[in-house]
């Protein structure tokens, strides 16, 4: 059978044809750029936290779920993640006039050698906090699983990281958690948290 | 059910236009196709049968290419026995299955996120967001294969414009349809009722579109009409996909928060007989209008 087209082969396409094409490629793509925009908009927009006991002001994006219920000054988290919730909990601890940085991330590591399963340290480093100060910060992983014993979940592995300073007085962690699977993703919002934190 | 296959495959309409008539295949594979797939989720409702892991998965993946075996069985191996056969259909379909394979849903999902932040959206904010993110994607990709694959050189007449778009929507419906079903593992009425989703979603957009090439080849219409008919075929996008969501969501109890299926089947049942007489009704004005136009009796455009 051959293919019959029922009109010329040599047909052109009319300079108006031409124009609805054009015009069809550039709505797509203002659609799209659009498109991108909102989403910029959705996820970058932020609420502002403010403590003014602990002194601390804090932008978290808009989507998460604040909570200052727990023994830290507050934590946000990304509710609409699922699996392991992505997390950036902030907390406040006296020190005393001998104390060392390093002593205090030692303390939270025992506390949850004993909470946490699998809990492992993998590193410690010095990280660069935006008023060029250096703040020093450790990584660690370990296995979360769903608190309800009904839902049959598979564990996921969840890679954390604490940022500590020590300013007026106290020392400020910085605790930051995430699915291994998107943790380096994620570490961009904890960059663009730690960018907009006033402490 | 044979009977009639054959019956529309070789009816006096088909005989008489060495084409092969479309819009009785298009209703009647989505007429078979709702009822098929209401009847899993009405069933599903009043029985609540209750399947093995294996079984419950087997079913639901062997609901992801109805709509292909279908379109396949009713619009593709009929033309095989006319004079004038549409040969680019299976092209278009396959290269569209492969688009949104390759860019709809990666875009989608990887680049535009939408499950992160369009779900939670207003009402307003979630049509416009899915019209311009995933409406535009999918218009965009549909639009770019018609357009090389047909755009002109496969189209004779008004009814080849709705045939390969038909055929795009199938194929691009096809691959989201596994790919959510294969990942996701739903339960077989769950299944159902993703699949009457994408593909309604996607045969209302695709429509639009056969409908702006028709007019802008056909009628030589104004520059604007195809982007504008490209905007109305994401917008459907815009409109279906939240709307169908949202209601089969059911109130927040004590208990948690219940599915209700039949409200999402009735809201796509509506969304495919609203665009189908839409759609039909423009097309059927715009031959209308180009008979006249040209003083010509007895001539059916393959309806």
């Amino acid at each position: 059978m051959e293919f019959d087209t029922g009109r010329s082969p040599a047909i052109q396409i009319t300079p108006r044809q031409r124009w609805s094409i054009a015009l069809s490629y550039f709505l797509i793509a203002i659609g799209l750029a659009l498109g991108l925009n909102q989403r910029d908009a959705s996820l970058n927009m932020s609420s502002v936290y403010r403590n003014v006991e602990a002194g601390i002001t804090a932008s978290y994006p808009a989507r998460w779920l604040l909570d200052e219920s727990g023994d830290y000054v507050f934590r946000v988290r990304d509710m609409s993640h699922r699996g392991y919730q992505t997390l950036i909990e902030m907390r406040t601890l006296p020190i005393g006039p001998d104390s060392a940085e390093r002593n205090f991330l030692d303390h939270l590591s025992l506390q949850r050698a004993q909470v946490l399963v699998d809990y492992t340290v993998l590193g410690y480093d010095s990280y660069r906090l935006p008023d060029e100060t250096w703040a020093i910060s450790m990584s660690y992983s370990f296995v979360a699983r769903d608190p309800s014993p009904f839902l049959e979940g598979v564990s996921s592995i969840v890679n954390g990281l604490d940022i500590l300073t020590l300013r007026r007085g106290q020392a400020l962690v910085i605790t930051f958690r995430a699915d291994s699977g998107i943790y380096r993703r994620e570490l961009e919002t904890l960059r663009w948290f730690i960018q907009h934190l006033e402490f | 059910m044979a009977q009639d296959l054959s019956r529309l495959a070789s009816s006096e309409a088909g005989d008489s236009y060495a084409l092969l008539p479309v819009w009785r295949r298009i209703s009647f594979q989505v007429l078979l196709l709702a009822a098929v797939l209401g009847a899993i989720v009405v069933a599903s409702q009043i029985f609540q049968p209750r399947f093995s892991a294996d079984a419950g998965r087997l079913l639901s993946l062997a609901l992801a290419p109805l709509p292909l075996l279908l379109w396949l069985l009713v619009s593709v191996w009929p033309e095989f026995r006319v004079a004038r056969p549409r040969r680019r259909l299976t092209g278009v379909a396959v290269l569209s299955g492969l688009t949104a394979s390759a860019l709809g849903l990666p875009l989608t999902e990887d680049f535009f996120r939408i499950e992160l932040w369009l779900p939670l959206a207003a009402v307003i904010q979630r049509v416009i967001g899915y019209t311009l993110t995933a409406g535009m994607i999918d218009v965009g990709l549909k639009f770019l294969v018609l357009r090389y694959l047909i755009y002109p050189g496969a189209l004779r007449m008004r009814s080849d414009a709705i045939a390969y778009a038909f055929a795009s929507a199938v194929g691009y419906s096809f691959y989201l349809n596994l790919a959510y079903i294969w990942r996701v593992d739903p339960a077989p009425d769950v299944a159902a009722i993703v699949v009457l989703s994408n593909f309604a979603i996607q045969l209302a957009s695709s429509l639009f579109i056969a409908l702006g090439i028709v007019e802008s080849y056909f009628s030589d219409a104004i520059p604007l009409v195809l982007p504008m008919n490209l905007f109305v075929a994401a917008l459907t996008t815009g409109l279906i996909r939240p709307t169908v969501a949202g209601l089969m969501s059911g109130p927040l109890g004590v208990t948690g928060s219940a599915d209700r299926p039949l409200f999402g089947l009735l809201m796509l049942l509506a969304s495919l007989v609203v665009t189908l007489g839409i759609v039909y009704f423009l097309y059927s004005n715009s031959e209308r209008r180009e008979r006249e136009a040209y003083g010509r009796r007895g001539v059916n455009d393959g309806i």
